[in-house]
């Protein structure tokens, strides 16, 4: 009967947080669960509960024992107040939570809010206060079990040593008196205890219990916890708001429109790129293995600044180039760019035959515009292939 | 009531330790190979039969099976006995099994080496060694349960009860995971596809570790520990709880393997949820082990059994709980293909079976070879030596792990990911180094106890049969006063089977019946068409050689994935994919869309030597292909096993594959002609380049589609 009372409670506890999860749904698109800070500051809260109740449990324990009955003289009413301490504890915590379960409610309708950790300050003022709250519980019973200890040893000074902390943790009972709780099983010479259930263990195992319904609540009843998808979906939307922010800044925004030729430092940074991802398939002097031929005058999809800036950034993945925008920055495809065209002429040693189209350096000049829009026609009825 | 005079049989248990001992210094052998391998890639040797690909599952398979496996039976074989109080059921049938399993293993060796392999991890013999498998499986559950009918006791204590989950999943894990159609006597198809057959192999996976890895280790540690430390089991109702929650939540948390691939959200969340309700009933047999040791705290210090006791209950601690928080969605997004997952299991194996086993064989010779151990020193310094290894194996692939992990994730403000994969790689090197240096240290410990305990045996003389004696069991039994509820179910071997076997089928039912019957859960994908025989060919080098071991086929749904390998795996992409090659590490890079993205001639210049095409590349070699033809005689048999799987080919399709296969295959050799690559079209290579290049193109030509359209 008891234990179920405390499950009881526990799950009650729960209770203001599935309210809570829904309100912020109701009022918000985004779920509270997704932020790093709020599911910290509930997890703290969970686990100094753990300890509270545990502590809780310990105390009973102390207290329950003989020599404490017959000092206060208490009967079995003891028991019963027991309870009810754990029971008063557990109620104020929930009365806590329903509290900040209320006053998050109205945060959500004002209109602006100060963001902490991407938590609005009432919320995360109100779980700091109920984690400090949870900490002076903890004191409180730490204190009175520490009482209870001393007591203990003054009382019983024929007694050679109390428990440690881990031992009322545990409700062990006594390796002195162990005889009482051992068990008629005899198994090759194996004995068995009947000892309790450490109460941390057991109260762990209905948290866990707790928090996998909580979970599927939240991800698979409410919906309010997003599944990867969602979460895939709102990353890409984020990414490029990420970059547009940062490309208003950004110096080395080009892009196939607007690339020119680099020359200088840039060349030599081109070259050191080149060798890096380009020379596996196209040689390290450009003289192609792999891939085609880079020091002749003849190319498969124009060799101009531009061409080659977008051939290196869209790639021709059906004839075995990638597309590299997702490994060079736009101004790396440009400085790699600027190095291919300084191979022209080379003639390295061992050169693969040319391919592709005779290239003249005056279409350049005479009309920027239709060579890209000819260009990206190529490109679809590539794709279309 | 009359005493009755039997004998122990100590000699089987004696031959199981003898083939502990063995197959772990193999083991281990085998994977110091494998680490080496990982930074120097020339211990690949350019041979078939020691590239990694294949010397990864021969390591796995001999640490899982050779060693663990005959360590547990070594166990049973002792205590059992002992808590029964009755000698096995039959000495045959104890010959059948130990014999049976040896042969086992040495075939499993052999056809590994050979690369005969299903390629579903710790499930990759084929489909006649499976058979051999449940066949002895079964003597072994027979004579356990012969000596149980026989017993003189008359409730079965908590090791017994998890000798018997143990014997109930394992066969249930290993007949449902394994079945296959076989294709030629060392070749088969796995009967389920993709998204299913990752559901079921990693069901089966993870509770391979749960059943055969813990469950009968826990049985070992509830007898020889309290033996060891002459002490009382801290808690009976404990035992109970932790048992029954034990088994039947292990059994659904197999979907934690596959968190943000293909398989459907509900089987992931329950996975999930599973893991986190797993944390007590796994700590329930740590606190029950270490508090037992209450009061023998001082006889740790001194007793180096107890010492190997006590770190692998600890060992066994931490890694379940560390089990469940990586199975937490944002934590395994991180270490998920990662060397963390290595040091995890590795805290298992080295830990907790590890040193159990070492603790269990110092007890367990000296005591059946009536005397003292030869050294304690050297005991001593096995312990240390064992413990500085783990601690040297471990922290390493946890820090290259993480880090490596994050490097994959990291973007530049461009938006560009910061690192090439083979940054990522060259920045390993030191870590695998520091590996190795642990796995030797493991290693040399474990050799050091091979020779303290061979020296103890030549000290002693063995009592091959030992003298027992216990009054029969009475027909009738009346309890007297008021008992445990739970003793009833201790009266009843019977029952206990056809419970535990009850509780473990429940997740497994829930979670892949759905998968089976529910169109909704994998989506199909019209442009999604069958292998052609060449890439069919092609498919079964890639499996041969273990490719899976290094390279997944999953692309997770995560914006650093989907900008490094293009877009993230569909559950329809798979259906054809007869065993699914998912993979769970990335020592290279994801290959589900490697398909187009390199020409022809790049695969083959690269599968001939990686570093010309990736410089730095830790890949082996694989000259072999170059040499070999495709077993153009398999192709008519694989078609129709295929198709008796519900592939769609048309009708008649295997009387022309070989027509379609040699028509692929030179436009391939042309293709590399062009590149000025001579070869001829009916080698390995060519099909394996079919292969690579058809991965995940499907998507992309029904991309294709809609454009026309």
């Amino acid at each position: 009967m008891k234990s179920q009372n405390r499950f009881f409670f526990f799950v009650l506890l729960f209770l203001p947080i599935f309210n809570y999860a829904q309100d912020v749904t109701a009022t918000n698109n985004s779920s509270y669960f997704s932020n790093a800070l709020f599911v910290t500051l509930l997890i703290a809260i969970f686990l100094l509960l753990i300890v509270i109740i545990a502590l809780a449990q310990s105390l009973k324990n102390i207290s329950a024992s003989d020599y404490i009955l017959n000092r206060f003289k208490k009967t079995e009413d003891k028991q019963g107040d027991d309870k009810n301490n754990a029971t008063k504890i557990t109620t104020v915590i929930m009365l806590l939570f329903a509290g900040y379960h209320a006053s998050a409610q109205g945060i959500n309708n004002s209109a602006e809010s100060w963001l902490i950790g991407g938590l609005d300050m009432l919320t995360f003022y109100s779980m700091l206060t109920v984690i400090f709250l949870e900490a002076v519980v903890i004191m409180i019973l730490y204190y009175q079990i520490m009482g209870f200890i001393k007591t203990e040893k003054q009382v019983l000074s024929q007694k050679p040593k109390t428990k440690t902390i881990l031992e009322k943790l545990n409700a062990s009972v006594d390796i002195e008196k162990e005889h009482d709780i051992l068990l008629d099983h005899d198994y090759d010479g194996i004995k068995e205890l009947d000892n309790d259930l450490p109460p941390w263990w057991k109260y762990g195992f209905y948290l866990t219990i707790g928090v996998a319904i909580v979970y599927l609540i939240n991800f698979h009843v409410l919906g309010t916890g997003d599944l990867q998808k969602a979460e895939y979906d709102k990353s890409i939307v984020q990414a490029k708001i990420d970059l547009e922010e940062y490309m208003k800044t950004a110096a080395n925004n080009v892009d196939e429109t607007t690339v020119k030729e680099l020359s200088g430092p840039d060349i030599e940074v081109g070259k050191e790129l080149f060798i890096a991802s380009c020379a596996a398939c196209h040689g390290k002097d450009g003289r192609g293995t792999v891939g085609p031929n880079l020091t002749d005058e003849y190319w498969l999809h124009g060799g101009s600044v531009a061409d080659i800036f977008k051939t290196i950034k869209y790639g021709w993945v059906d004839k075995g180039m990638k597309s590299w925008k997702d490994d060079l920055s736009p101004m790396q495809i440009a400085q790699i760019t600027s190095f291919i065209r300084t191979l022209k002429g080379t003639n390295p040693a061992g050169a693969k035959a040319a391919q592709g189209d005779l290239y003249k350096e005056e279409i350049k000049t005479v009309t920027d515009s239709t060579q890209v829009i000819s260009d990206t026609l190529v490109v679809m009825k590539d794709t279309l292939k | 009531m009359e005493l009755q005079k039997f004998q122990y049989d100590n000699k089987i248990v004696k031959w199981f330790a003898y083939a502990t001992m063995f197959w772990g210094v193999v083991g281990m052998l085998v994977g110091l190979l494998a680490a080496l391998q990982l930074f120097l890639p020339s211990f690949n040797m350019n041979l078939p039969f020691t590239t990694f690909g294949r010397v990864r599952p021969i390591h796995t398979n001999a640490v899982i099976f050779a060693f663990v496996g005959n360590g547990i039976f070594m166990g049973v074989y002792y205590s059992l006995q002992r808590l029964l109080k009755a000698r096995m059921f039959s000495d045959f049938l104890s010959k059948v099994h130990f014999y049976g399993w040896q042969l086992i293993i040495v075939l499993a060796a052999i056809s590994l080496a050979l690369g005969k392999t299903t390629g579903k991890e710790y499930a990759e013999l084929e489909w006649p060694i499976d058979i051999l498998i449940t066949l002895v499986w079964v003597v072994f559950g027979w004579n356990m349960f012969g000596t149980i009918v026989r017993r003189r006791e008359r409730h079965l204590y908590v090791a017994i009860w998890f000798y018997i989950g143990t014997l109930v999943t394992v066969a249930m894990l290993h007949i449902v995971n394994s079945i296959e159609i076989p294709v030629s006597f060392w070749k088969s198809y796995s009967w389920y596809a993709g998204v299913q057959d990752a559901l079921v192999q990693w069901w089966y996976g993870h509770n391979a570790v749960a059943f055969f890895l813990t469950t009968p280790y826990l049985g070992m540690m509830y007898y020889f520990l309290p033996k060891a430390a002459n002490r009382p089991v801290y808690s009976y109702r404990l035992s109970i709880i932790h048992f029954w929650s034990l088994i039947f939540i292990y059994i659904w948390a197999g979907p934690h393997h596959l968190l943000y691939t293909s398989v459907p959200d509900w089987a992931q969340s329950l996975g999930v949820v599973f893991s986190i309700m797993l944390i007590a009933p796994s700590w329930g047999g740590m606190i029950n082990g270490l508090l037992t040791l209450r009061g023998a705290w001082d006889k740790v210090r001194e007793d180096v059994v107890l010492k190997f006791m006590v770190v692998a209950v600890t060992a066994y601690g931490m890694a379940t709980f560390e089990g469940p928080m990586l199975s937490l969605k944002n934590v395994s997004a991180i270490s998920h293909y990662t060397d963390w997952i290595v040091a995890h299991v590795h805290v298992g194996a080295l830990g907790w079976n590890g040193f159990l086993t070492f603790g269990i064989l110092y007890w367990l010779i000296p005591k059946m070879f009536r005397t003292e151990l030869y050294s304690k020193k050297l005991a001593n310094a096995h312990f240390w030596v064992g413990t500085l290894g783990i601690v040297l194996y471990a922290v390493p692939m946890y820090w290259s792990g993480i880090m490596q992990s994050l490097m994959w994730k990291e973007f530049t403000p461009e938006g560009q990911l910061k690192w090439q994969f083979m940054d990522t790689v060259t920045k390993m090197i030191p870590f695998y180094a520091t590996r190795a240096i642990g796995g030797t240290l493991y290693l040399a410990g474990t050799i050091l106890m091979v020779y303290n305990l061979i020296k103890t045996t030549k000290m002693g003389s063995f009592l091959a049969n030992e003298d027992a004696e216990a009054p029969a069991l009475q027909k009738d039994f009346t309890t007297h006063g008021k008992e445990h509820w739970h003793r009833w179910i201790e009266r009843k071997p019977i029952q206990m089977m056809i419970v535990s076997l009850v509780v473990v089928m429940i997740g497994g039912i829930i979670e892949f019946v759905p998968t089976f019957l529910v169109k909704s859960n994998i989506p199909t994908i019209t442009s999604v068409k069958p292998y052609t025989p060449l890439e069919l060919h092609g498919r079964d080098i890639y499996v041969r050689e273990g490719c899976y071991t290094c390279h997944s086929q999953m692309i997770r749904p995560f914006r650093s994935e989907t900008a490094r390998y293009g877009e993230y795996s569909k559950a329809g992409e798979f259906v054809y994919d007869h065993p699914f090659q998912w993979g769970s590490k990335r020592t290279g890079p994801d290959l589900a869309r490697v398909g187009g993205k390199y020409p022809d001639s790049w695969h083959y210049t690269h599968m001939l030597d990686p570093t010309s095409m990736s410089p730095g590349s830790i890949m082996p070699a694989y000259p072999w292909l170059f040499d070999d033809q495709i077993d153009v005689s398999s192709t008519v048999a694989k078609i129709k096993a295929m198709k008796r799987l519900g592939v769609p080919y048309p009708e008649g399709f295997e009387n022309i594959a070989a027509k379609d296969m040699e028509k692929q295959a030179k436009i391939i050799a042309e293709n590399l002609n062009k590149d000025g690559i001579q070869t001829l079209a009916d080698r390995e290579i060519v099909a394996l380049i079919a292969y690579l290049q058809r991965m995940g193109t499907d998507i992309k030509n029904q991309q294709k589609d809609t454009l026309r359209k």
